[in-house]
């Protein structure tokens, strides 16, 4: 499968990332001056976000498409058919004809910290989420809907009967992987939501022969983790990021309230947590307030961890060559280089938590915190990017959900699409 | 750094300040410390701050660099004999004590904390500070439970139900534990009204569904008036202002001599909800406070002017009307909120009465602001006469805009489109200036300048019979050239239709389906296209609107209705939520 081919190619030794040349990645078969779209992603695109869509559907159709890295904001170029146009024109995104100056550009690309990726096949996506969650629950879900990228929602079931392998893509919210309902069980007791995602946990673990919904999260954690290094691309935001990794580190070791398994935890759970297991984190302290709707010392901001809640900032994303490391340069093309913060259950992670060997893709500078980051597992990778919603940043449980279209440009819920095209980038061939 | 360690820090900067000149050159000897400090050199500032200790054992700012420091190192051990050595030689000072606390506290043993309070708490048996310290170090260390039973002990054991109150209510808003915290709050502010500001601050952060359990610990029957005072002002900052005056209303006893402050600081709060409820409640304080306003002073009187205003906002006009009835002192400002009532209530020979009776105690602004109102008034009712009678010899821009629909509704349209131009697109509030452009896109568009029977049709459409207007406006367009006129007319028909819905729905759709096949190069044939796609939306027909929306883009890629429709049209594809 050409996605573990491409996972295999980009691999990582010791953490760093390394020249795509070394791995095989060529500049894709120089095209002829042949019609072709530029989708510009610089200030000139009126539609940031539905830019990836039509990419999307090019790519979908089997129609030659490129990722012109750091060329205009991260530009796509795809053929210049009528009905691309005319997507084009309904969504209001801006499109460039482009023939006999593509020569010039490919120069560009070529004496600059740019490069052409072609993007091959049109990854299938999965979103992990609960049956009955609004599809304005989740930033990725939202992204998704508005740039018109299809998507399969899948839970609990699924993961367990095996189902990942059929997707190149999953993407986690802010499922608590802990199994304790986002410790909102004893905050909002009594809400109809909480009562809805009680009930519908515990019947899915009992369907499924779990003694309680923190064991059955561990296990889909880790089918998860096995998803991953078979091949699969994960992506997680907010509290999957952490929960996810402590559900792995839990294996042995209750780490979840009364309230959620009936039994309190180990009073000893932070030293035997099995850290070998996460995909990011090591060596962190679990919260074991119940009452706080915070799970571990590895979430920088702490949004409701009373005191030491930290401010938001902006966060900085890192400059990669684009010849010599492609993935971590895809995963962060963007038309802004600093981007506003914003909170969610987990915001971000504290530096001295994650793993030698992950690589950061946007830090807040200065702060002990990142932001966004990126890793191998086995044949696949992750990527961890902290807080909910780019566009509200202190979403609270009841607000309004975002309108994407009021937001065509924002640079976060671009960092989530790039996510989605990276597995779409083909493997080049080997040199020999 | 905790806060009890900043807080031990202030106070040791505060006796270093005055020392003596010795003390003085000995602190100036640490300032290499706190410059290694902030240069994150640790143990090279540890060595800086031994170095003073060796001299001068009890030196505070000192042994607080080495808390700060050897912390970082891991090495606080090394500190616990030069505090107790110090604490030895100066046995009253609390911020000894208190590091003493901390020390053990960060060495682990929690067990030596309360022996050391004890022995602290037998020096000075008034104090609540070394139940604080005790507190505290245990809070810093996240050691909840314990740090409440330390402060507990100290309520107990020095009496009192609002002793370390603020330590209680921060330790529970800590632990996320909002109900206690505010039962606690409300026992501070019960034993200091000064700390309400805080009180509410902190409490205004409560999670949402947290809300109900705060109120309620606050405003419950046998809790204390400053209590459901900080209960007031904290549904008002959730913008819940109905709930707040509830809590508030019975708290203000005249006796008190603290009503009127509260009263003031409520209206004052009430004043940022835009709301109409926040209006009304604003209000309803303002009066009584204009009540316990010294007699025959200004400022009860402005207030009183005020709350009407706001009584009238907030749509209360039983009760503006009251507090002007039962007042005869009212001045000008109150006059006029009294004509803006009977304005609305339709009694415009008695507003226009009062007017002129009062025309010298209003201020100008005022008498412009109803003469206006009163000229609204006669149109809605098609007193056209009359109403370019109440505006007088006004000659300011929002009268001559006023001046400009009653030219049209005579069907002048020439006059309207000069008076609007004159009025410009800044006069009065936003939606007029909005209605006025809107008018004067239309009337651009036809090329007469007169015509009867469009002028009739706006005005019955200003007095509100839409049915008979869409006939009207109908049969006015008919009079006008296809391509001068007639399809934006025709449009604003349709416009009103769907507005309408119900049996008007048909008639909506064929006035938009006859712009649309007209076509041409006016914005008529987008914007009707529009409006029949937001139609067939509303009516839950997405997959019908689909089709307009996307050849109104495509067909007129230009337009300045695109990116409404596009807006649309990603709705009607549930790609954006509705809104």
């Amino acid at each position: 499968m050409k996605r573990r081919e491409f996972v295999k190619a980009v691999g990582r030794f010791g953490g760093l990332a390394v020249g795509a040349r070394f791995v095989g990645f060529q500049t894709p078969n120089r095209p002829t001056a042949v019609p072709s779209l530029l989708i510009p992603m610089d200030d000139a695109q009126t539609d940031h976000l539905k830019a990836y869509g039509l990419t999307y559907k090019a790519i979908q159709a089997g129609l030659k498409s490129e990722w012109l890295l750091n060329y205009r904001g991260g530009s796509f170029l795809i053929p210049d058919l009528d009905s691309l146009r005319r997507d084009a024109a309904l969504n209001g995104i801006r499109i460039e004809p482009v023939d006999s100056a593509m020569t010039t550009v490919r120069g560009e690309i070529e004496a600059n910290n740019m490069d052409a990726v072609p993007l091959e096949k049109a990854p299938k996506v999965a979103v992990y989420a609960p049956p009955n969650a609004a599809p304005w629950d989740d930033a990725v879900t939202m992204a998704l809907q508005y740039a018109g990228i299809p998507f399969t929602k899948i839970w609990d079931p699924e993961v367990m009967n095996g189902s990942l392998k059929d997707y190149d893509w999953l993407h986690l919210h802010h499922e608590d992987f802990t199994g304790q309902y986002s410790k909102f069980f004893l905050i909002y007791s009594g809400m109809a939501w909480l009562a809805d995602m009680v009930q519908r946990n515990s019947d899915t673990a009992r369907r499924l022969g779990f003694q309680n919904v923190p064991e059955l999260k561990k296990a889909v954690a880790r089918s998860i983790r096995a998803y991953v290094e078979n091949g699969g691309f994960l992506f997680a935001m907010c509290t999957a990021t952490e929960t996810i990794d402590l559900a792995l580190a839990a294996h042995n070791v209750d780490i979840a309230a009364t309230f959620a398994d009936g039994t309190p935890l180990d009073p000893d759970a932070d030293a035997k947590l099995d850290w070998s297991q996460a995909f990011a984190f090591t060596g962190g302290h679990i919260e074991t307030n119940p009452l706080v709707a915070s799970f571990s010392d590895i979430d920088g901001h702490q949004v409701n961890g009373g005191a030491r809640r930290q401010p938001l900032g902006a966060f900085t994303l890192f400059n990669f060559s684009a010849k010599i490391d492609p993935v971590p340069t895809m995963l962060v093309q963007n038309h802004r280089q600093v981007i506003p913060d914003f909170y969610g259950l987990t915001t971000s992670f504290t530096r001295n938590r994650l793993k030698p060997g992950v690589t950061i893709l946007a830090e807040e500078e200065g702060a002990p915190w990142v932001k966004y980051i990126h890793g191998d597992l086995g044949k696949g990778t992750w990527t961890f990017f902290g807080g909910h919603d780019p566009e509200d940043p202190q979403h609270q449980i009841g607000d309004p959900a975002t309108d994407l279209s009021l937001h065509p440009h924002s640079p976060g819920y671009r960092l989530i699409l790039n996510n989605v095209l990276f597995p779409a980038a083909k493997k080049r061939e080997l040199k020999t | 750094m905790s806060r009890s360690t900043s807080w031990a820090a202030i106070a040791a900067l505060v006796l270093l300040a005055s020392a003596d000149p010795a003390r003085v050159a000995r602190g100036q000897a640490i300032g290499p410390g706190f410059e290694l400090e902030r240069s994150g050199r640790y143990a090279d500032a540890a060595s800086v701050y031994f170095t003073t200790i060796r001299s001068d054992p009890t030196n505070i700012p000192a042994l607080l660099g080495l808390e700060r420091t050897l912390f970082v190192l891991s090495r606080m051990s090394e500190l616990l004999p030069l505090v107790q050595t110090a604490r030895a030689r100066q046995p009253d000072s609390p911020a000894l004590r208190s590091l003493e606390l901390r020390v053990y506290a960060a060495l682990n043993e929690p067990d030596s904390l309360e022996a050391i309070t004890r022995r602290w708490a037998a020096s000075a048996p008034q104090s609540d500070a070394p139940y604080r310290e005790w507190g505290l170090a245990l809070a810093d260390r996240r050691m909840w439970d314990e740090a409440r039973r330390a402060f507990l002990t100290g309520r107990q054991t020095l009496g009192g139900d609002g002793t370390l109150a603020i330590e209680l209510a921060e330790l529970e808003q800590r632990t996320g534990n909002w109900e206690a915290s505010a039962t606690e709050w409300g026992r501070a502010v019960t034993r200091s009204s000064d700390v309400e500001p805080n009180a509410a601050s902190q409490l205004a952060d409560a999670p949402a569904p947290m809300h109900d359990r705060v109120a309620r610990a606050l405003t419950a029957p046998g809790t204390s008036a400053r209590a459901r005072r900080l209960g007031a002002e904290v549904l008002l900052t959730w913008g819940r202002p109905n709930e707040a005056w509830a809590a508030m209303e019975p708290t203000l006893a005249p006796t008190d001599s603290e009503t009127p402050a509260a009263l003031r600081r409520f209206a004052d709060l009430a004043g940022a909800l835009t709301t109409p409820e926040g209006h009304r409640v604003r209000g309803l304080a303002l009066a009584r406070w204009a009540d316990m306003a010294p007699r025959g002073g200004s400022s009860g009187a402005r207030a009183r002017a005020e709350a009407v205003r706001e009584l009238l906002d907030g749509g209360d006009k039983v009760a503006a009307r009251r507090v002007l009835e039962t007042h005869s002192d009212s001045n000008g400002v109150a006059q006029a909120a009294l004509i803006q009532l009977l304005i609305a209530d339709g009694q415009l020979d008695l507003a226009e009465e009062r007017l002129s009776a009062m025309s010298t105690a209003i201020t100008a602004d005022d008498r412009a602001a109803l003469r206006l109102a009163l000229a609204t008034a006669r149109i809605a009712r098609g007193e056209l006469d009359r109403a370019t009678a109440a505006l007088g010899d006004d000659s300011s821009v929002a009268a001559t805009a006023q001046r400009g629909w009653i030219a049209l509704y005579r069907g002048n349209l020439k006059g309207a489109m000069e008076a609007f131009r004159i009025a410009g697109p800044y006069a009065t509030d936003r939606a007029a200036a909005t209605d006025r452009t809107a008018m004067m896109a239309l009337l651009q568009r036809v090329q007469g300048e007169s015509s009867a029977e469009l002028g009739a049709a706006l005005l019955t459409l200003a007095r509100g019979d839409s049915v008979a207007a869409i006939t009207a406006l109908r049969r006015a367009a008919a009079k006008l050239p296809e391509q001068g006129g007639r399809l934006e007319v025709l449009l604003l028909a349709g416009q009103v239709a769907a507005q309408k819905g119900g049996d008007q729905e048909p008639t909506a759709i064929a006035l938009f389906d006859e712009i649309v096949r007209a076509g041409g190069e006016g914005a008529a044939p987008p914007a009707a296209e529009l409006e029949w796609a937001r139609m067939l939306v509303r009516d839950g027909r997405s997959a019908e609107a689909i089709p307009h929306l996307e050849h109104l883009i495509l067909t007129y890629p230009n337009s300045a209705f695109v990116p409404e429709a596009r807006r649309v049209l990603e709705r009607a594809k549930g790609a954006i939520p509705k809104s």
